[in-house]
C-alpha cells in the first residue's frame, strides 16, 4: 500500500509541467544521442550536467534519467538499420535486428524494439519501486565501517567485471580515487595536489572529467568510425506493425528479458550490456523459435531490448539507496545530486521522498513519451541517421566547449577538459577503460571520509572491517569477486592463446 | 588553402597504410600510472599521514598511491607480454580536436563567442577531407550564428558575442 501511495504521489510530482518538460527534453536528447553511433549516453549526460545546476533537483534527476534510458531506445535504431550499435548495450540487438532489416522487415524490428523497451522499462520500474525501500531500510543500520565496505565492493564490482582486463579496471578505479583527493581536504582544510592553481582548490569538477574522458575522448574515436558511412536499410512503412503471431511470440521474451535485466541492472558493475547478453543467451536456450535466432527472429530483438531497458531503471536502486553507483552514468547521477546538496543513501527515500517517487513515476511518463517518439516519429530519427557525421561532430565539439566554459566563465576549465580528453583517448588506445576512473573519482571523497570515521571509532584498529559482520561479509565478497575475475580473465587469455596455436 | 586539405589527405593515407602498433606500447600507460602513484605517495607523505586513529591529510593519497603502484607494475608486466596488435591511433583527429579546444579557450575571451566558435568549427572539421573548404566555412558560420542565438539570445548567458572589433 505504501508503494501505491508513494507512486501516486510521485506521479503528481512527475506530472508537474516543469518536470514533464525536462523529462521530454531528456528522453528526446537521449534518443538523439543514442541514434548517433559512437557517442553514448555518458557524453550526453556530461553535456547536460552544467544545465542541471540551474534546475530543481527533481527536474535535474528526471532529465538525466531520461537521457540515460532514452539512449537505450535510440541505440537500437542504428543497430537495426545499419548493424552499428548506437550504444554498447544495443550491440546484441544487431544480431537479429539487422537480418530483419535486410529482409525488409526493418519496420517490424523497430516497432518490436520500442515495445520491448517499454515493457522492460516498466518491469524495471516496478522492481525499483518494490526493492529500493527494502534495501534502504536495511542500509539504515550501516555505520562508517559498513559504508566503506559497500563502497569498496561497488568499486571492485564496477571495475573488475567490466570488459577488458580486470587489473587495468581496478587500476583505473584507484587512479580515480587519487584524482578525487585533489583540492582542499574537507577534514583538515589543507590543500592537496593543487600545484598552487586556485581553480583546483575546490577539486577537479566532475563535469570536466566526464566531458573530457567521454565527450572529447569518444569524439576523437568516433570521427574515423563514422567516416566510412555504412549502408543503411530502407524502411517499408507498409509493414510496420507486427502480425498477431509476432505479437504473441514477443510477450514471453519481453517478460523474461525484463526479469533478467532488472536483476543485472541492480548489481553493481554488470549493467545493461551484460543484462542484454545474458538475456539473449537464455532466450536462445528456452525459446521455441531458437532455430531462427540470428536470422531475423523478432524474439531476438525483443529480448535484449527489454533486458537493457529494465536494467537502466534498476541501476538506480543501489545508486540512490546506498549511494554506490554501478556504472559511470550512475556516478554522474550521484555527482549531480551532490551538487544540489543531496547525499544519496538510505536517508534519501525518507528525506527526499518527492525526489525518489517523482523519479520512479517519471520512468512511466518518460517511457510513454519514448513510445510516442519511437513509433509515430520513427521517420525523424531515421532521417537523422542520414545527416553526415562531418557536420555533426564539429558542432558537438563547440557544444562541449561552451558547456564547460559556461560553468564558471573560465577558460581554465576548457584547457583542463582538453587534458582529460586527450587522456581519455590515450586510455582507450592503451586499452584502459575510462568508466571505472570516473566511478572512483566520484566515490573517492566519500570513501576517504568513511574510512577516517571508521578508524576513529575503532580507535585505530583496522581489524574492525573484518570483525563487524556485515562489513566482514562484504569484504570477503569483494576479495572473492576480485580473485574470480582475475582467474577468469587469465583463463580466457589462455583459451585465446591455445586457439591461436592450434590455428597455426 | 586547398593545399592544407591535400596535406591532411596525404597524412591520413600515410597513417592508414602504416603498420598498427604493437600492444606492448600499452606498457607506456602502465609507466605513466606508476609515475603518478609515486607522485601521490611522495606528496602524501609530505602532507602527513597522521596516526591510524586520526588519519592525516596525506593518508588516503599514500594508501591509494601504494595500491596503484602495485597495480601499474602488474599492468606493465601484462602489456609487455601481450603480442597482439594494438588499435590504430588516429593522431589527426587527436590533434585537430585538441587544437579546436585550444582555439576556443584562447579566443572566446579575446574576440568573442561568435568568431571563437567559427574558428573552433573550422579547426575541428579539418581531419575530414570529405567536407570541402567552402562547406567548412559555411558550417562554421551556421554554428556560430546558432550559438549566438541559443546561448546569448535565448539562454542569456553572460558572454560577449563579439569583442575587440
Amino acid at each position: 500500500m505504501e508503494i501505491i501511495a508513494g507512486f501516486s504521489h510521485g506521479l503528481m510530482v512527475a506530472l508537474q509541467p516543469e518536470n514533464l518538460l525536462y523529462c521530454f527534453i531528456g528522453v528526446t536528447l537521449g534518443t538523439f544521442i543514442g541514434v548517433l553511433p559512437g557517442i553514448g549516453s555518458m557524453a550526453a549526460i556530461a553535456m547536460i550536467l552544467p544545465l542541471t545546476f540551474y534546475l530543481e533537483p527533481t527536474s535535474a534527476l528526471v532529465m538525466i534519467a531520461g537521457v540515460y534510458y532514452g539512449a537505450e531506445y535510440g541505440g537500437s535504431i542504428a543497430s537495426i538499420l545499419m548493424n552499428i550499435p548506437g550504444t554498447p548495450s544495443s550491440s546484441i540487438t544487431c544480431i537479429d535486428g539487422y537480418p530483419m532489416a535486410r529482409q525488409g522487415r526493418a519496420g517490424v524490428a523497430l516497432f518490436a524494439s520500442a515495445i520491448a523497451s517499454f515493457g522492460g522499462g516498466m518491469i524495471g520500474m516496478v522492481v525499483m519501486a518494490v526493492l529500493a525501500p527494502v534495501l534502504a531500510q536495511l542500509a539504515l543500520n550501516f555505520g562508517p565501517t559498513e559504508y566503506f565496505a559497500v563502497i569498496l565492493l561497488g568499486l571492485v564490482a564496477a571495475s573488475a567485471v567490466s570488459n577488458g582486463s580486470p587489473v587495468k579496471g581496478v587500476a583505473m578505479v584507484v587512479a580515480g580515487l587519487m584524482l578525487g583527493t585533489i583540492g582542499v581536504d574537507i577534514t583538515t582544510g589543507a590543500e592537496r595536489f593543487t600545484m598552487g592553481i586556485p581553480e583546483l582548490r575546490d577539486g577537479v569538477s566532475l563535469v570536466i572529467v566526464a566531458m573530457g574522458l567521454f565527450g572529447v575522448g569518444e569524439l576523437i574515436v568516433s570521427i574515423k568510425a563514422n567516416a566510412s558511412g555504412a549502408h543503411q536499410n530502407r524502411i517499408d512503412y507498409a509493414q510496420f506493425y507486427p502480425t498477431r503471431a509476432e505479437w504473441k511470440a514477443m510477450v514471453a521474451p519481453i517478460l523474461r528479458g525484463g526479469g533478467i535485466g532488472s536483476f543485472f541492472g541492480a548489481l553493481p558493475g554488470t549493467g545493461q550490456t551484460v543484462a542484454s547478453a545474458v538475456a539473449y543467451a537464455v532466450e536462445k536456450k528456452l525459446s521455441p523459435a531458437r532455430a531462427r535466432f540470428g536470422q531475423g527472429a523478432v524474439e531476438g530483438v525483443a529480448v535484449p531490448e527489454s533486458a537493457n531497458n529494465s536494467a537502466t531503471q534498476t541501476a538506480f536502486i543501489p545508486t540512490l539507496t546506498l549511494g554506490v553507483p554501478g556504472s559511470a552514468s550512475m556516478a554522474l547521477v550521484i555527482g549531480a545530486l551532490m551538487i544540489h546538496g543531496i547525499v544519496p543513501g538510505p536517508r534519501l527515500l525518507v528525506d527526499h521522498s518527492d525526489l525518489f517517487w517523482g523519479l520512479v513515476a517519471s520512468f512511466l511518463i518518460g517511457n510513454i513519451l519514448l513510445l510516442i517518439l519511437n513509433i509515430p516519429l520513427i521517420g525523424l530519427w531515421v532521417r537523422l541517421l542520414q545527416i553526415p557525421y562531418k557536420y555533426l561532430y564539429p558542432t558537438i565539439i563547440v557544444l562541449i566547449c561552451v558547456g564547460v566554459y559556461s560553468i564558471n566563465n573560465n577558460v581554465f576549465d576548457v584547457w583542463l577538459t582538453l587534458a582529460f580528453g586527450w587522456a581519455g583517448y590515450l586510455m582507450r588506445l592503451f586499452r584502459f577503460e575510462p568508466a571505472p576512473l570516473l566511478i572512483g573519482f566520484v566515490l573517492g571523497p566519500m570513501m576517504e571520509e568513511q574510512l577516517r570515521r571508521a578508524m576513529l571509532l575503532s580507535r585505530g584498529d583496522a581489524g574492525v572491517f573484518l570483525t563487524r559482520p556485515i562489513s566482514g561479509v562484504l569484504i570477503v565478497l569483494t576479495v572473492v569477486l576480485l580473485v574470480w575475475s582475475i582467474l577468469s580473465a587469465l583463463r580466457a587469455k589462455r583459451r585465446v592463446r591455445a586457439a591461436m596455436r592450434s590455428a597455426e | 588553402m586547398p593545399s592544407v586539405i591535400s596535406v591532411f589527405q596525404r597524412l591520413q593515407q600515410a597513417e592508414d597504410t602504416a603498420r598498427p602498433p604493437h600492444a606492448w606500447l600499452g606498457a607506456l600507460g602502465g609507466v605513466a600510472l606508476l609515475a603518478l602513484s609515486v607522485l601521490f605517495i611522495w606528496g602524501g607523505i609530505e602532507l602527513g599521514v597522521g596516526s591510524p586513529r586520526r588519519l592525516g591529510t596525506g593518508a588516503f593519497p599514500v594508501l591509494t598511491g601504494i595500491a596503484l603502484a602495485l597495480l601499474s607494475l602488474a599492468v606493465i608486466v601484462m602489456d609487455l607480454r601481450d603480442t597482439s596488435d594494438a588499435e590504430r591511433p588516429d593522431w589527426l583527429a587527436f590533434a585537430a580536436i585538441g587544437a579546436a579546444l585550444m582555439v576556443f579557450a584562447s579566443s572566446v575571451e579575446r574576440i568573442g563567442l561568435a568568431p571563437g566558435v567559427f574558428l573552433t568549427v573550422i579547426i575541428a572539421s579539418l581531419p575530414d577531407p570529405s567536407l570541402p573548404w567552402r562547406g567548412k566555412l559555411l558550417l562554421g558560420g551556421i554554428v556560430a550564428l546558432g550559438c549566438w542565438g541559443l546561448f546569448i539570445g535565448a539562454l542569456g548567458l553572460p558572454f560577449d558575442a563579439f569583442k575587440g572589433f
